[in-house]
């Protein structure tokens, strides 16, 4: 199975990067594509998956997994899935810690649950299955989220590392998510990443988020990342580094070379 | 994976955040605007208030998402038909839509799957419904191609070409036939590098309808026009055997056509495995 350096730099993989990753080729550490985006079997994105492969690590990250929905997992989205990490030889599969659909319908978001013990108990089950039929290291999102829930019994912090250390996975930590989430819900982001085993940590993401006139934050991914996000990033590397760190940049992407550019205060964060 | 059930609340509490979710945004104000006021009590009393913003408030952004997210990936898969529409008109279809059919596979392209069916009904009354409908059907045949499969073209080996007679040809997914009354895939194309949100005016319908092959090749799709014969031999062929195809189109033709049919339809029976109309023989 391919291997990340632990300081590796990446980006996500989006549409409109292709062409200028054709052109250009740039020298980057690996490569993030969403899973869903290449489970099925429509040519063309095969196709680009096939050069993207060929010329840098890819791993996966997964948006559709439903780790925390009332339902059964679905194998059916597992098979697809492990058949898709295999054939990219993913050093890591990645998705959140949250529900995404309910009585058969898909809502295409990550939602929140509660934080409490009997679903940490549910979702460490469901994530170390998961972690065995990849048979790779599966690592666990944290959520940003925009409500909090009342049956909550514990802090957000506190029911994340349980799930990680429960099912013997991973942690995906994104920086952004912890920030949104601490400014929506009123705490203190480093007493997040204090929590943090970061022996754990298989990859950090980053990305921009939008305020909202009410003051919310939203994990829009339309934007550069916020400067208290990179002051967060340089603290978690200062606690837990190194670590594969990866730019996520979804709507409103600018040019590739400013996407670059962003991966260049990466690099200026950890020193 | 036979795990620990979920608890029965998560099932519950699910089912009222979904319904919250999904509660349709309103339309009245000329903008697209959630309506805390319609959540249920149930999933509110499930949220904390914060500092900042009521909970309602914040479910709205849940709320506003799941729209926003959808309307987009339809919006994508029916570029043409929205432009046709523009964007307001379109996305009260599409809600309309969605709310009927709402998405239940965890691949969110299939959210569009029978959108251009939905509108047969949807557009009942209205004026351009030909137009807007075949506009429809037009996306949809492009995003069919674009979504199929890796496949070989037939290429007929000498067994193969002893049976073709009695044979049934298999269609590529990776082509369609289309027939159009107005010049949509014209106007398609050169919407494609254009934004706008307001409706486009419709061309003038065509004098006559004319018939194309649309086929995936590596640097898109390609169109080649096809005679008017020249594509009912070929609609002919997805639902018979060669012969019997041959015989039905020979039966549609009078007698002077008749004659020149043989080379003819060689000529076309040739050219549609050329360009990738057929993927081999029907097993």
């Amino acid at each position: 199975m391919t291997t990340l350096p632990r300081d590796a730099l990446g980006l996500g993989l989006r549409l409109p990067h292709y062409e200028y990753l054709v052109e250009h080729t740039p020298a980057l550490g690996y490569l993030e594509i969403i899973s869903e985006n290449f489970l099925g079997v429509a040519l063309p994105p095969q196709q680009r998956l096939e050069w993207v492969r060929a010329r840098y690590p890819v791993v996966l990250h997964g948006v559709g997994l439903n780790l925390l929905g009332h339902a059964p997992l679905d194998e059916r989205y597992l098979d697809a899935l492990c058949r898709l990490a295999d054939r990219v030889d993913a050093p890591f599969v990645t998705d959140h810690l949250c529900w995404t659909g309910a009585h058969g319908v898909s809502h295409h978001d990550l939602l929140p649950t509660p934080y409490v013990p009997e679903l940490i108990e549910l979702a460490a089950e469901r994530a170390q299955y998961v972690q065995r039929r990849l048979g790779r290291p599966f690592g666990i999102e944290n959520l940003s989220s925009y409500v909090a829930l009342r049956r909550s019994t514990m802090s957000e912090w506190d029911f994340y590392a349980a799930v990680v250390r429960e099912s013997g996975c991973w942690s995906l930590l994104d920086v952004n998510n912890v920030y949104v989430s601490s400014q929506n819900h009123g705490f203190d982001p480093r007493e997040y990443l204090r929590s943090v085993d970061f022996s754990r940590v298989l990859q950090v993401h980053l990305a921009g988020h939008t305020q909202e006139p009410d003051g919310t934050l939203v994990d829009t991914h339309d934007h550069a990342v916020a400067s208290a996000v990179w002051s967060l990033y340089a603290d978690a590397w200062r606690l837990g580094g190194p670590f594969p760190t990866m730019l996520e940049w979804d709507a409103r992407i600018p040019p590739m070379p400013e996407v670059l550019a962003e991966l260049d205060k990466a690099r200026e964060a950890r020193a | 994976m036979s795990g620990k059930p979920a608890p029965a609340w998560l099932a519950e509490l699910q089912a009222h955040f979904g319904a919250a979710l999904r509660t349709p945004l309103d339309r009245s104000t000329g903008t697209l605007r959630a309506t805390p006021e319609l959540y249920d009590a149930e999933v509110l009393a499930e949220i904390v208030d914060s500092a900042r913003a009521h909970s309602a408030d914040r479910l709205a952004v849940y709320n506003r998402q799941y729209w926003f997210r959808l309307f987009g990936v339809l919006q994508t898969a029916y570029p043409l038909t929205v432009r046709l529409l523009g964007h307001w008109r379109f996305n009260d279809f599409a809600a309309r839509f969605l709310r009927a059919h709402p998405p239940r596979d965890w691949d969110l392209d299939r959210a569009p799957d029978g959108f251009e069916t939905f509108l047969v009904d949807a557009l009942a009354d209205e004026p351009a419904r030909d137009a807007l409908l075949e506009a429809a059907q037009l996306d949809s045949a492009w995003r069919a191609i674009f979504r199929a499969p890796a496949t070989s073209p037939f290429a007929p080996s000498p067994e193969d070409a002893a049976r073709l007679l009695d044979a049934y040809l298999e269609p590529s997914p990776a082509s369609a036939i289309v027939v159009e009354h107005w010049p949509l895939i014209a106007l398609k194309r050169a919407l494609a590098s254009t934004a706008g949100e307001a409706p486009m005016p419709l061309p003038p319908r065509s004098r006559d309808s004319r018939a194309w092959l649309l086929v995936r090749e590596p640097l898109g799709i390609r169109q080649h026009a096809l005679e008017s014969r020249e594509c009912q031999l070929l609609l002919l062929l997805q639902a018979h055997t060669v012969r019997d195809a041959l015989g039905a189109l020979e039966a549609l033709c009078g007698d002077t056509e008749r004659a020149a049919l043989p080379a003819q339809t060689q000529r076309w029976l040739a050219q549609s495995v050329a360009r990738g109309c057929w993927s081999g023989i029907r097993r």
